[in-house]
């Protein structure tokens, strides 16, 4: 029996007859068979063979009661936490077991029945529990561990009593503030202070005093990295500056920390510097370089991380209008086998990071993206390239039009869709700097199929026509499929059409615009689009003849083709958002970006406290440097354009040349692939029988 | 923070379900598994649905994939729980349960582990190996031994490391029992009391891996060194260590003078060399100063110390550990060089490849498993090569030639000559519109760095007594991705 496979779906008797079977045998054989049995009960209960494991409830008892091994009393805990959060009521009975083993002297006994405890969502458990840790923290036990993991239960307590925890919440804090304490529970009661706070909405702010600030972060070199990152996770926001100087000494000695290999250190590090800058009017420039370069140093964490460090990046970039990072961007270079998520975030950090001093190099490399294999990411590429061109001065914008155009001249069809459309953007903000362009524009249109840039297309023939000499058949062109085409592009077919016979009212102009409206009012069943058509058509009638001297005319104008307002890309996030992402960094909001009310219910919104040195105006932070020497550096790498090295600068004579050997040959393995080619073949045979 | 750790096997089979809150519902393994595993659009490591988050990696390293997922119900820390999983991936790796074989087999294993590593409601306690262990009832000795250089410096595989056996601390551990967390607080956590070896020793790896972009006009577009100090030690009592880099002292501030290469030549720092260490080895061309973009320490260094005087002064914990990641952009050394010449044929419809490869480093050095990727379109049915050196191979499954050398001695060039075969439907424009993926060069040097880092010096002392142990240093330069494009 006991060679079958332990991890496949049993039934309780199959179970049973096992856990029997080895009662008989001999004690040395019968160790692992039984554990083997009790194993293939956790193995059923991960499988989600509930209803059967159920029954075993007894087998589970006996064993517990003539058991010491450690491992089948963890056995025995797994499957009381199971049954237990399914099945509350069954577990009464075993209550009394756990709490034989809460009471046993060997500590991880202890903490296993504690969190088995805390873990079944029963009224019995519930009470039990309670008074053990109000027994433990009111006189301390000497298993540190014990007491940290009774610190930490107190947060999932909350959730089934939370105004008993409430009243505990005082002895913790005492807990945080006495440094005879070991140095692992102070952080323990902290963060367990902190997450009850975070959960309810309705307390108030966590408040620590400057004075215990201090006293924690003396501790910071001798805690391990997890304890780090939770007494940094937990001070942001909860402990508040109340002079420049308090905050210059907190940044000197979170500092070192950003050196840690830890992501989680530093950038709960990062978090609170990030924090503290809320505090101050001025820093040095020297910080901003190491908060770059701390950085920098974890891009090359697994993908997961470097996402996050990404995504955070992304936040920082925005919060300020000049950011406290300074990169490269040769660092947000998309590598070629960047999973996806890597590739966006990736380019959206280009995005920000642009300004007019490295557009060129971005440019570049955009460009070597948008001939990438990935469709999605050559589009992102195109739509990147764009977005600089609205974003920067005009000067930016003819680079970037210059290498759209030249990769419009590539021809591939998803490139040309993409590259038209964001066309419209660029044309929409600097109307008259591409006139000359226009013409090389408008050949692609036959080959625009998606809607949007079909839309866009319409808009360049529309807005251009007056030095389009054949835009009239190039929209007949357009038009020509009007019903099969989707909702979006019928609309702005109706609208081109009323805008050219408002700007050169002619019969052939009015034609053309009344054959599309009749067709929008009578084959279209969208009630919206026949609206518009309709309220068109009134347009046009009331605005009388044609003839350019008519005054309706002249309204008709004004109502359809007026001037379009300057557009802008906002990529700005509300300040109200920013500063509570900031506060956020590295968790799961600052992933989405998102506030967190918009993703979790119930969690607090995190707001910076008051104080009498909180600035406000978070773009009055100035950067200076003091040190005139590292000025003097600075400036003259920054001023001058950085040359780009090239491979031939680390060139150095070979002392050794190889020369070719022989002429080229194939090196395919086995039969050549060619040979099998039928036409191959075939010229073979007919050199064998050439009559 | 955490309130559940899933893990399934490649297919999708839950094998180890555990979970922190009692509230939290055993079906949320089916809904991962349904949105994340069976659902080939989802492309991110993170997916929250309702109030619920996964955030999943695979295991990697020769295991089988399988998916580490950690659920969560609060706006919690996902660099901690990324982390967190990294870290339980690299334990079970340590206990061979990587393997989805064995994992079924003792799953139970991975429930102490969680134990030891997750607090009541998952908060992260512990993940230092040596002190996981130490405090597990069940021991991977054996499985380690197998598996020898596989945590943290698997990729150190190499034979120089048979002649100094690995460190064996997990042997030592027979004696304490489960019940001896009183040592985890005193005053280096990472570090149990009263360790005695026979004999003293420590191995410092330096391990770099170099990244560099080309563009088609041989302009660098980046370059830089990821690199890494471990660290195994044998060491008696509590020693404490410290050594010191050819740093320019002056972190973050890039001075140009200190990236010209004639710097070098009047930068004689053997005197301060520690006779114990092979430095000598090194290309002398090499030992400058280098400026350190920006370094991570282990949590056992004192980070104070390095901010003020640049010494990396530590307690070490006993075995391996990754002591240092640092990040290297100026004056580096680029170990090869590619000359790519690539023209379309006469016919229009094939490739022309000329590629020069010439290594860069000292004539004394050898590089080996040098391996160069060139792609070719979509299409070709074959190449005709012709190389002056090394095996170069047509390979259809990765559409690319492979060149292949398994020794390659220091500033030596080589070259390809090749072209190929296109089949009927390849013709001028699908050429044109073959993206051209980059070629990427794979290889390995010992006893030569990337980035020019030296180790100065390395002392041990404990107390005022005279230490003494065996110490050894071993540079290895890799390459990370090393890509020309052409």
């Amino acid at each position: 029996m006991s060679d079958q496979r332990v991890f496949a779906r049993y039934r309780a008797n199959e179970i049973r007859l096992d856990l029997q079977n080895v009662d008989i045998k001999k004690f040395k054989s019968g160790t692992t068979k039984k554990k083997n049995a009790l194993r293939k009960i956790i193995v059923n209960l991960t499988l989600g063979n509930y209803n059967e494991m159920i029954d075993l409830l007894p087998e589970i008892l006996k064993f517990w009661q003539i058991e010491d091994d450690l491992e089948v009393r963890r056995i025995c805990h797994e499957y009381t936490r199971s049954v237990g959060s399914m099945k509350p009521k069954l577990t009464d009975e075993i209550l009394p077991f756990v709490l034989k083993d809460l009471r046993s002297k060997n500590e991880n006994l202890q903490i296993m029945a504690l969190r088995t405890l805390i873990f079944v969502p029963s009224p019995p458990f519930t009470s039990e529990a309670f008074k053990f840790l109000m027994s433990l923290i009111n006189h301390r036990s000497d298993s540190i561990e014990l007491t940290r993991t009774a610190i930490y239960s107190l947060v999932q307590m909350d959730d089934f009593d939370h105004a008993r925890i409430s009243g505990l919440l005082e002895i913790l804090l005492d807990i945080v503030s006495q440094s005879s304490e070991e140095p692992t529970i102070q952080i323990a009661a902290l963060n367990t202070i902190y997450a009850i706070h975070e959960k309810h909405q309705d307390m108030k702010p966590l408040g620590i005093s400057i004075d215990t600030c201090f006293n924690l972060l003396s501790l910071l070199p001798n805690l391990n990295e997890w304890d780090k990152g939770l007494l940094l996770e937990a001070l942001p926001a909860s402990v508040v500056p109340q002079t420049h100087d308090d905050v210059f000494d907190m940044i000197d000695i979170v500092l070192p920390q950003l050196q840690h290999v830890n992501m989680l250190v530093v950038l709960n590090t990062l978090k609170f510097i990030v924090y503290l800058l809320n505090y101050v009017d001025r820093i040095n420039e020297t910080l901003v370089k190491r908060l770059s370069s701390s950085i920098v140093a974890l891009l090359n964490k697994p993908p997961e991380l470097e996402f996050l460090l990404l995504r955070n990046v992304i936040l920082l970039l925005l919060s300020r209008q000049t950011p406290l990072l300074e990169f490269d961007v040769s660092y947000f270079f998309v590598e070629y086998y960047d999973p996806i998520y890597i590739k966006d975030t990736k380019l959206e950090c280009l995005y920000l990071l642009a300004n007019s001093e490295n557009l060129p190099q971005i440019l570049d490399e955009l460009e070597q993206y948008a001939t990438d294999i990935d469709i999605q990411m050559s589009r992102k590429a195109i739509r990147a390239i764009g977005n600089l061109a609205v974003k920067l001065d005009d000067n930016a914008a003819t680079e970037c039009v210059h290498i759209l155009l030249h990769l419009l001249e590539f021809g591939v069809d998803y490139v040309v869709q993409e590259i038209i459309s964001v066309l419209r953007n660029i044309l929409r903000k600097y109307p008259n700097k591409f006139k000359s362009n226009i013409r090389e524009i408008v050949e692609y249109t036959d080959s625009v199929q998606e809607p949007e840039s079909k839309n866009a297309m319409l808009w360049i023939i529309t807005q251009y026509s007056d030095i389009l000499p054949n835009y009239m058949s190039i929209f007949q062109n357009l038009t020509s499929s009007l019903l099969e085409e989707p909702l979006e592009v019928q609309f702005s077919i109706l609208n081109s059409s009323v805008k050219f016979f408002a700007r050169s009212p002619s019969a052939e102009t009015k034609n053309q615009c009344m054959g599309i409206i009749q067709l929008c009012i009578n084959e279209i069943d969208n009630p919206d689009l026949r609206n518009r058509a309709l309220m068109y058509d009134r347009l046009i009638a009331v605005s009388g003849n044609i003839g350019v001297t008519n005054p309706g005319i002249s309204i008709l104008q004004t109502i359809v083709d007026g001037k379009l307002p300057v557009i802008e890309l906002n990529s700005k996030l509300d300040p109200m958002v920013l500063e509570e992402l900031e506060l956020n960094m590295s968790s799961i909001t600052s992933v989405y970006l998102k506030p967190t009310s918009q993703i979790f219910r119930g969690n607090r919104t995190k707001l910076l406290p008051q104080s009498p040195i909180l600035v406000t105006d978070r773009e009055a932070l100035k950067i200076t440097n003091y040190k005139g020497l590292k000025n003097k550096g600075d400036s003259s790498t920054k001023g001058m354009p950085k040359r780009t090295a090239t491979m031939s600068d680390y060139d150095k004579p070979a002392e050794k040349v190889n020369q070719l050997k022989g002429k080229r040959k194939s090196t395919l393995n086995g039969p050549s692939k060619l040979a099998r080619k039928p036409s191959m073949l075939m010229r073979r045979l007919s050199m064998k029988n050439p009559f | 923070m955490i309130n559940g750790i899933l893990i399934y096997s490649p297919r999708g089979e839950l094998i180890v379900s555990k979970l922190f809150k009692g509230t939290l519902k055993r079906s949320i393994a089916d809904i991962f598994r349904i949105q994340v595993i069976n659902n080939l659009d989802v492309r991110s490591p993170i997916l929250t649905l309702g109030s619920t988050t996964f955030h999943h990696i695979r295991s990697s390293k020769d295991s089988d994939n399988l998916w580490l997922v950690a659920a969560t119900r609060n706006n919690a820390n996902s660099a901690a729980i990324w982390e967190f999983l990294y870290k339980l991936d690299s334990m079970l790796i340590e206990y061979g349960l990587n393997k989805e074989e064995y994992l079924k087999e003792e799953f139970m294993i991975v429930h102490e582990l969680l134990d030891v590593m997750l607090g009541s409601c998952g908060i992260p306690l512990e993940t230092e190996p040596s002190k996981v262990i130490a405090k597990m009832s069940v021991k991977p000795a054996k499985l380690h031994h197998n598996n020898t250089s596989s945590l943290l410096d698997g990729h150190l595989g190499s034979k120089g490391n048979n002649e100094i056996s690995m460190p064996k601390f997990l042997k030592r551990n027979d004696s304490s029992q489960s019940h001896d967390s009183n040592f985890s607080f005193n005053d280096f956590s990472w570090r149990p009391k009263d360790i005695k070896h026979k004999k003293n020793e420590v191995i410092l790896h330096v391990n770099e891996k170099i990244n560099i972009l080309v563009a088609k006009d041989g302009s660098i577009l980046k370059a830089y060194v990821d690199g890494s100090i471990d660290l195994q030690t044998r060491l008696s009592g509590t020693p404490v260590c410290q050594f010191g880099l050819n740093d320019s002292l002056t972190l973050g501030s890039n001075d140009s003078e200190y990236s010209s290469r004639n710097g070098r030549t009047g930068n004689n720092k053997s005197s301060m060399l520690d006779s114990n260490l092979s430095n000598k080895v090194l290309s002398k061309a090499s030992v400058g100063n280098v400026i350190l973009e920006d370094c991570k320490f282990h949590q056992c260094v004192s980070l104070d110390k390095f901010d003020r005087e640049r010494i990396i002064k530590f307690v070490p914990p006993d075995g391996s550990v990754e002591l240092m990641k640092y990040h290297i952009r100026n004056n580096l050394n680029l170990p090869f060089k590619i000359t790519p010449i690539v023209t379309n044929s006469v016919t229009g419809d094939a490739l022309d490849y000329r590629i020069a490869l010439k290594s860069l480093f000292p004539g004394r050095l050898s590089a080996k498993g040098v391996v160069l990727h060139i792609p070719v379109p979509p299409g070709v049915m074959d190449c005709n090569i012709s190389v002056s050196n090394g095996t170069c191979k047509f390979v259809p499954a990765e559409n690319a030639m492979v060149w292949k050398f398994n020794k390659y001695n220091g500033l030596t060039e080589n070259t390809l000559s090749a072209v190929t075969v296109p089949s009927k439907e390849v013709n001028q424009t699908t050429l044109q519109q073959w993206a051209r993926p980059p070629m990427s060069l794979d290889f390995e040097i010992l006893m030569f760095s990337n980035s020019g880092l030296v180790v100065r010096y390395f002392t041990i002392s404990e107390g005022h007594q005279n230490y003494k142990a065996v110490k050894w240093i071993k540079y290895v330069s890799k390459s990370g991705s090393y890509e020309v494009r052409f």
